[in-house]
């Protein structure tokens, strides 16, 4: 009972951060003006934002140095070619996966 | 109601996050797993997915409350793992500010990761406000619900899938075709290098500053590249 009474605080504690972080700007440029060099640098949100998130889930897989780097740095560099060219995110996806099930075969780990 | 289903907008967000869900649907189980094992009920569970709907912070608190973490450490540890939508909002607020605050309170609650990345594209490609709003409407609400689905799977099936398999790794891919549309100009991809390896130099930092820590680096580098290139060509 102790626990359900915790876990319900904190999905409702966390829940409301979550929302008040989403909402914050989004409210606070409603009625204001944004400072030309800020709506500059917001440009440059999902290119590094991305990056920061994607990274680390490829070179630092898991709590422990994983000997799946390799395969995993060539499967998304591969996807990352399909993503381009093709311009399919579901090939990417595809693509990615069968390449790191072949370099996880071919390269000893 | 009625209109909202058949706008063409709002059709082809909802069809547009059809990728980024299966590429989510591996980090969704995961998330249902973990709430099982945590000792949730399955109230507690869609919980968390429905009102957190975050896979990273929803992986944290789960994580601090199996090892018996305090509220306050779950509450702060999850807050700092979403610093990173304070930079999404920012980054929406001029798209959104033509909006009724209704709208803007709606698509908030819906300001995920792939939901920002995909509707910020639209926004970008132009049209009215409306269209935009509606495909991140349409967007946001299909992962939203896709979401519900995966960690209700997860919760009652449990591990099905063996993690030799490695679809862990459908997370970063669908973030890889969000990505590299994105990196069209010389700034953005100055701006990506530096974030990619900031975060790996800051892995140290605590509770995953390091995101939000090598974001910032990014931003900062691909603003003083611009700005450069903007007064270059005026020269």
């Amino acid at each position: 009972m102790e626990t359900t009474l915790k876990i319900w605080a904190m999905i409702l504690i966390v829940g409301a951060l979550n929302f008040v972080s989403r909402l914050s700007f989004i409210a606070f440029f409603a009625r204001r003006e944004m400072p030309i060099l800020l709506a500059r640098a917001l440009k440059f949100v999902p290119a590094a934002m991305l990056t920061a998130l994607i990274v680390p889930m490829i070179v630092l897989p898991g709590d422990s140095a994983s000997p799946e780097t390799l395969p995993r740095m060539a499967a998304a560099i591969v996807a990352a070619v399909v993503a381009w060219r093709l311009r399919s995110p579901l090939g990417a996806i595809v693509v990615g996966m069968v390449a790191l099930w072949i370099g996880k075969a071919i390269m000893p780990v | 109601m009625r209109n909202i289903l058949t706008d063409r907008d709002f059709r082809a967000g909802f069809t547009e996050m059809m990728p980024a869900n299966l590429g989510l649907t591996p980090f969704g189980l995961v998330c249902g797993v973990g709430a099982a094992a945590a000792g949730t009920n399955l109230l507690g569970a869609l919980g968390m997915s429905a009102i957190i709907f975050s896979g990273a912070a929803q992986v944290l608190a789960i994580q601090l409350l199996s090892a018996g973490a305090p509220l306050a450490v779950i509450v702060l540890t999850c807050f700092v793992a979403g610093l990173r939508f304070l930079m999404y909002s920012a980054a929406m607020a001029p798209y959104l500010r033509p909006l009724p605050p209704r709208w803007q309170r709606a698509l908030a609650f819906l300001l995920t990761d792939q939901a920002f990345a995909a509707s910020i594209r639209r926004f970008d490609a132009g049209g009215h406000p409306r269209e935009g709003a509606m495909h991140f409407l349409g967007g946001g609400l299909a992962l939203w619900s896709w979401w519900q689905v995966t960690n209700a799977v997860g919760f009652f099936a449990g591990n099905l899938i063996p993690p030799s398999w490695s679809l862990d790794f459908t997370v970063p891919l669908c973030f890889v075709g969000l990505l590299v549309p994105v990196l069209r100009t010389s700034p953005a991809l100055i701006a990506a290098l530096v974030a990619g390896v900031a975060v790996i130099l800051l892995d140290g930092l605590p509770m995953r500053l390091n995101l939000i820590a090598a974001g910032l680096a990014g931003i900062a580098a691909g603003t003083v590249v611009d700005t450069m290139e903007a007064r270059w060509k005026r020269r």
